[in-house]
């Protein structure tokens, strides 16, 4: 009885698992994993200046109309307009709105992309942005604008062709 | 005696076992952190500490482009210096002759390049404008106008992920 309460104790005895080489194998890769990791993450964002295009115009469907809408940013704030070649101009200058800036330095973003719902909500298949800043406005500003512009809230296309233009005349 | 007392501590010294368990526990932490992190854009991407990308909540990786750094001082197309800038004026563009500039040529030439070499459309090659946020819009514009004279309108702007 004894003798084999003294054998289940021997069994039952840790196995020592010899970690050394695991710890070897973990102190070279650890190094190489910090060395190529990237802490910081480039994105891109796909953008286009506009250019000279010979496609035909064609009449398509009402839920099809597509707006180009042109977003002006100024020293005042935000101008907003619609273009298309299937609305009458009564019927664009129902989306012109001037946003006056909130402060010095802030642009009225939320209000304009109250604006750029609307639209959306009711010419779907617009998909054309038009960015045109004027020569001081700065470039974090700029892309601010184009993220407020591209994608909704919950991450559904707005207007996520951006095109970026300087003023003309 | 007093030997014999000594051999019989000796005989009682017990080799001390290193606890790696925890620090086991840990590098494993941290080997599956990094391992996420990894980057698996295999073209490693050196930034000047001096340039200040924006932030956006753009998700699009960049593609393999050729890379225009505009920073506060230099501009830099694939690595190479192409001219100063100072106060928002890039030196070496005249914005009334743009096509005048090494920067159109050396564009243009690289056009040329992969037009010889590059037959499958999809692997046409973008610009991945990396500029400083600080800048003025009239800075990158003029940037923006060679590019897209010297064959290149549709192009990336870099931006550090929210």
């Amino acid at each position: 009885m004894s003798k084999l309460g003294c054998h289940k104790r021997k069994s039952v005895e840790d196995a020592d698992v010899d970690l050394i080489p695991i710890m070897n194998m973990f102190l070279v890769l650890i190094p190489f994993l910090l060395l190529s990791a990237s802490f910081f993450h480039v994105k891109a964002i796909n953008t286009s200046v506009p250019v000279l295009s010979d496609a035909p115009s064609v009449t398509v469907k009402e839920n099809k109309i597509k707006l180009i809408i042109t977003l002006e940013l100024n020293k005042d704030g935000i101008h907003l307009s619609a273009m298309s070649d299937e609305l009458t101009e009564a019927q664009l200058a129902e989306f012109e709105f001037n946003l006056a800036k909130e402060s010095q330095d802030q642009f009225p973003f939320e209000q304009m992309y109250v604006c750029l719902e609307k639209i959306k909500q009711k010419y779907p298949a617009s998909d054309t942005v038009i960015l045109i800043p004027d020569d001081n406005i700065l470039y974090d500003t700029i892309v601010s604008a184009m993220d407020m512009a591209r994608y909704t809230a919950e991450k559904n296309p707005l207007f996520p062709n951006v095109v970026l233009s300087g003023k003309v005349g | 005696m007093a030997l014999g007392n000594m051999k019989s501590h000796a005989k009682q010294f017990v080799e001390p076992k290193l606890q790696i368990t925890s620090m086991m526990d840990m590098f494993t932490i941290i080997l599956i952190f990094l391992l996420f992190s990894f980057s698996d854009n295999p073209e490693t991407l050196t930034i000047d500490n001096s340039l200040k990308l924006p932030e956006s909540n753009a998700e699009l990786d960049y593609k393999e482009n050729i890379k225009l750094v505009l920073s506060q001082t230099v501009l830099k197309l694939e690595g190479e210096v192409i001219s100063d800038v100072q106060d928002g004026i890039i030196m070496a563009l005249d914005t009334e002759n743009l096509q005048e500039s090494s920067l159109f040529s050396k564009l243009k030439e690289l056009k040329e390049n992969e037009a010889q070499t590059e037959l499958n459309p999809d692997k046409k090659k973008n610009i991945l404008f990396l500029c400083d946020k600080r800048l003025e819009f009239k800075t990158i514009n003029t940037l923006v106008k060679t590019a897209a004279m010297a064959g290149y309108p549709n192009f990336q702007f870099g931006v550090l992920q929210k």
